[in-house]
């Protein structure tokens, strides 16, 4: 695990002046290498969250190692692809865990195979941070060593149609979700939870499958219950589409969508229709605190445009140098966990984040609106 | 009902146009390519980036799309099939290298493109909207649904009206007998697969205008709803393919009205058996010809 | 050097796993493809296995064996019912119906409440080992080996190679037709009841289209002539994306499509010029040195 940059063999003198050069000269001799496994979908159905959250993951260890929060240490992403499969994400973890010997994972894009590959490092005590994951049960509940970064919707989406209902008193809502999806399938039942102990009826629900594009029979039939609301769980894919079907078929009821509709995919490709849409959402990209700000200037400065995963995953590369800073150690599994149990309002683009004693990420989240062609705070 | 009936014909259309050329291959050299779905979201991207980088318009770009799309079903004739032609097993071997295809064009667009889901820009095709008897349509909806007859039209013209026609379905009906009458096999099959990927790409540039949903993974959509619809229409049979494709809509939104949504691929898959298992012809095709 | 050991197996243990139960698989491709049969159902019946194996161990508490044995026999009971009436269809006909049916059961898993829909069934205890998944494997080799050589092997070619004259002969084609798709069934149920308590958990977005494409591709790419050939085209296959893992990064291919990319053209590359599969390299290439022109490019591969 401990890799030594400069060959020992290496002439003084050369090593003296590359110390004089170097921005961080304590480093440069006895730096301990300490190396992150992140499984992310870089092909298959999920790729399109595996690309901004390897941005991410990029983006902060490169802003952790500039900022000399761990002296001595350098963070090193070991990236790999799972392919949207369980299969390879398996075998992503056995290598993270047994060749690479990384101190920390993070966790795979989807829930699924999650569910597949924790537990591998559970039993081999690597910690892993879990920076997509959103099902709420076979997660965290692994075991001791799994922790989660991204709220699940249970967090976000209950408080968010309080905020609304206090804001537009409606008495009837419809439910709209992706029933071939652990994701989606799991937005919706805290989307009905949260119906159903609210007291509002729901006039109806309808599904549709991730690879569909057309969603209009669903939206007629759904319009014609006339509900005041329209909730909808859908990946970022499939948001836009069901957006602007509903308006053009003439439907101007409200709508409020979870955690896939936090992105800047979603105004993009829906346009106008996007307008006054609510967004219960972990990561409130207009919050005008530092840590966000200078994250949205980070990322801005590297050409991408970043969307709920990518901060998640910046966050989740925070969270592990913090938990190393806090154990005092070099950066084994040990303290990483060990720094974890001790990590409390730590400052990152999601807002003051801590874990609740189930490993679960703690942090404030928000309700948005689209106005003006971008997300905004709803008061 | 009226607008459910507008959602059915307008996603009916959508199926019959990817169906067309799906059909055509299928009907023609008993094939399933597995390429098409990628040809068809391949074609997508070729019309986004005329529009978007070269400022095109939707009516030019269009056109080069589709030939561009059947220019790539050229190649993928000479890659793909033809070294397999001769072989006992091509209909299991080609569907296997057209998936090999389909792999390595969806990663080309994924490396180019990224996974990210594009559309083409805002007002590239006016939608708006028309108010019928029973609900709305938009302009966009209309052209397409017109696109689709169009090209149906134009595709029997030349299957039933042409030299070139003639000769596919003679390759259609027999192969060797063709090559006896003096027919250029090779070419007639080169043509059928330009032809079909013209029209997978049409069906893509549409689909991309109509959902506004742009992606490398687009095709898996419409690759198993096409498979169900050629089926169901009767091997290689166009009318067929296009009541199949109006059914097959008109039906899922029917399911989705009154069952729900969850119940709809179900549905279709089982119908899809059942069709095969009590009239093995589809609804138009010859009989007898499924049968072992 | 134990320790190297120790780390070679911890980091493989998975792939080579999944070697053994791809390997099942495509066996299960095989014994249709045997017979000259393209049934495509196997997903479906792998997803059978898989969920009935599952909720025996979770919520019956049986015994991990029995287990296992229902998750084998369950798919080849329900291959019956629905063999009689696809069976006779013939060719891409008998896929796509049998595509059919695979997508039903995976969409009857999704709108299932009971088995928790999409999220799927977490946390199953792990009782399948690497061993237990090459016995089976062992097993099913041995078996559809000696069938081959057998009376009943003959049968099986003669149906593949002309069926109606097979009939003539006094074969009873459909018996034949029917016993090998159970066959197959039972081997996707079995593989499907390792797999789900190899790997904690089971879902039904793992029994798709694709599933069953990839043990189609496993069998012919490997050579569906001999029995073995299935089982090295599994290995082949599920070893590439761990080889590229280990070999683009330092042609400098990052994770991510361009690996897809070489994923699809090997496949490629493979079925146009090996057409009887991987199996034929050895004399493909025996072949090349003694200058001839290797036998089989117009034979079938089946």
């Amino acid at each position: 695990m401990r890799n030594h940059r400069l060959a020992p063999g290496l002439p003084r003198t050369f090593a003296a002046g590359l110390a004089l050069v170097s921005l961080w000269p304590a480093g440069a001799f006895a730096e301990t290498v300490v190396k992150i496994g992140a499984a992310l979908s870089m092909t298959g159905p999920a790729a399109v969250y595996g690309a901004t959250q390897k941005a991410g993951i990029l983006a902060a260890v490169e802003d952790v190692n500039r900022s000399g929060k761990l002296p001595g240490i350098k963070l090193e992403a070991v990236i790999e692809d799972d392919a949207s499969t369980k299969e390879q994400g398996i075998a992503v973890y056995q290598r993270f865990i047994n060749r690479d010997k990384v101190s920390a994972i993070i966790g795979p894009t989807l829930s699924n195979t999650a569910t597949a590959a924790d537990p591998l490092a559970q039993a081999a005590k690597v910690p892993v941070v879990a920076v997509s994951n959103t099902a709420p049960v076979g997660i965290t509940d692994i075991g001791t060593y799994i922790w989660r970064v991204s709220l699940t919707e249970g967090q976000v989406i209950p408080g968010a149609l309080a905020r609304l209902k206090a804001k537009l008193s409606f008495k009837k809502a419809a439910l709209f979700y992706g029933n071939d999806d652990a994701f989606t399938q799991a937005g919706y039942k805290v989307m009905k939870g949260a119906l159903d102990a609210a007291g509002i009826p729901i006039a109806g629900t309808q599904t549709f499958a991730k690879p569909d594009k057309d969603y209009s029979a669903q939206l007629t039939a759904l319009k014609a219950l006339s509900p005041d609301i329209l909730l909808v769980s859908a990946l970022a894919e499939n948001a836009a589409g069901i957006v602007a079907q509903a308006r053009q078929l003439g439907w101007n009821v409200p709508i409020m969508g979870g955690n896939g509709f936090n992105s800047p995919a979603f105004i993009k490709n829906a346009g106008p229709a996007a307008e006054g849409v609510y967004v219960g959402t972990a990561w409130n990209k207009v919050s005008t605190d530092a840590a966000n700000q200078a994250f949205l200037a980070g990322m801005k400065g590297r050409g991408v445009d970043p969307d709920q995963f990518c901060a998640q995953a910046y966050t989740g590369i925070l969270v592990i140098a913090e938990g190393i800073r806090l154990s005092g150690g070099k950066g084994s599994r040990e303290d990483v966990r060990n720094g974890f149990l001790k990590l409390k309002n730590l400052t990152t683009p999601l807002g003051p984040f801590s874990f609740t004693k189930d490993r679960d990420g703690e942090h404030p989240s928000s309700v948005q609106i689209v106005r003006d062609g971008k997300f905004q705070i709803v008061p | 009902m009226g607008q459910q009936i507008i959602n059915g014909l307008f996603l009916g259309s959508i199926y019959a146009l990817f169906a067309l050329g799906y059909t055509l291959v299928f009907g023609v050299l008993d094939i399933l390519n597995l390429a098409h779905a990628a040809i068809f979201m391949l074609a997508t991207f070729a019309a986004l980036a005329l529009v978007t980088t070269f400022h095109f318009p939707i009516f030019l770009a269009l056109p080069a799309a589709v030939l561009f799309a059947g220019l790539v079903g050229i190649v993928l004739e000479r890659v793909a099939f033809r070294p397999l032609r001769s072989r006992a097993d091509s209909n299991i071997s080609g569907l296997i290298s057209s998936l090999a295809v389909a792999t390595i064009l969806e990663a080309v667009a994924l490396e180019v493109w990224g996974p990210n889901i594009s559309r083409f820009p805002i007002g590239t095709l006016s939608d708006a909207r028309v108010a019928i008897p029973g609900g709305v349509v938009s302009r966009l909806q209309l052209t397409i649904i017109a696109v689709a007859v169009v090209m149906f039209l134009a595709l029997t013209w030349l299957l039933t009206r042409t030299r070139i026609g003639r000769e596919v379905r003679a390759v259609a009906e027999s192969p060797r007998a063709a090559r006896v009458l003096g027919v250029n096999v090779d070419r007639v099959i080169a043509s059928t697969f330009f032809l079909s990927s013209a029209l997978g790409g049409a069906a893509g540039v549409l689909f991309g205008l109509a959902f506004n949903s742009i992606s490398p993974d687009m095709g898996r959509s419409v690759e198993l709803k096409g498979l169900a619809v050629i089926i169901l229409g009767g091997m290689g049979s166009m009318p067929g393919a296009v009541l199949a494709g109006f059914l097959l809509g008109l039906t899922e939104v029917f399911v989705v009205a009154h069952l729900g949504a969850s119940w709809r691929d179900a549905v279709s898959f089982a119908g899809l058996f059942l069709i095969l298992v009590l009239r093995p012809q589809g609804l138009l095709g010859a009989a007898g010809a499924r049968e072992a | 050097m134990t320790e190297r050991l120790a780390d070679f197996y911890g980091t493989y243990q998975s792939t080579i796993g999944y070697i053994g139960l791809n390997g099942l698989l495509a066996l299960s491709v095989y014994t249709t493809l045997s017979c000259g049969q393209l049934a495509l159902g196997n997903a479906g019946f792998m997803a059978i296995g898989a969920y009935a194996a599952v909720l025996l161990t979770m919520e019956a508490h049986v015994p991990f064996g029995l287990s296992l044995l229902a998750g084998t026999l369950l798919p080849a009971l329900v291959a019956v019912p629905l063999g009689l009436p696809v069976l006779r269809l013939k060719g891409v006909f008998l896929a796509i119906a049998t595509i059919g049916f695979g997508e039903v059961v995976r969409l009857s898993l999704v709108n299932s409440e009971a088995v928790n829909g999409a999220q799927g069934i977490v946390a199953i205890p792990q009782k399948t080992s690497v061993g237990l998944i090459f016995a089976a494997l062992a097993l099913a080799v041995a078996l559809l080996g000696r069938l081959k050589g057998s009376k009943w092997g003959f049968a099986l070619e003669a149906i593949r190679e002309d069926e109606p004259a097979a009939r003539t002969m006094g074969i009873p084609t459909g018996a034949y037709k029917l016993s090998m798709l159970a066959l197959g069934a039972a081997l996707a149920g079995l593989a499907g009841a390792l797999e789900a308590h190899f790997t904690f958990m089971v879902a039904p977005n793992g029994f798709g289209f694709d599933r069953v494409v990839d043990m189609l591709v496993f069998a012919v790419v490997g050579g569906s002539g001999v029995v073995f050939g299935p089982v090295v085209g599994a290995a082949f296959l599920t070893l590439l994306p761990e080889v590229l893992r280990e070999v683009a990064p330092m042609v400098g291919i990052e994770p991510g499509p361009l690996r897809m990319a070489v994923d699809g053209l090997v496949l490629l590359l493979v079925i146009l010029f090996l057409p009887n599969g991987i199996v034929s390299l050895a004399g493909v290439i025996r072949a090349r040195r003694s200058g001839r022109r290797p036998a089989g490019g117009t034979e079938s591969t089946r």
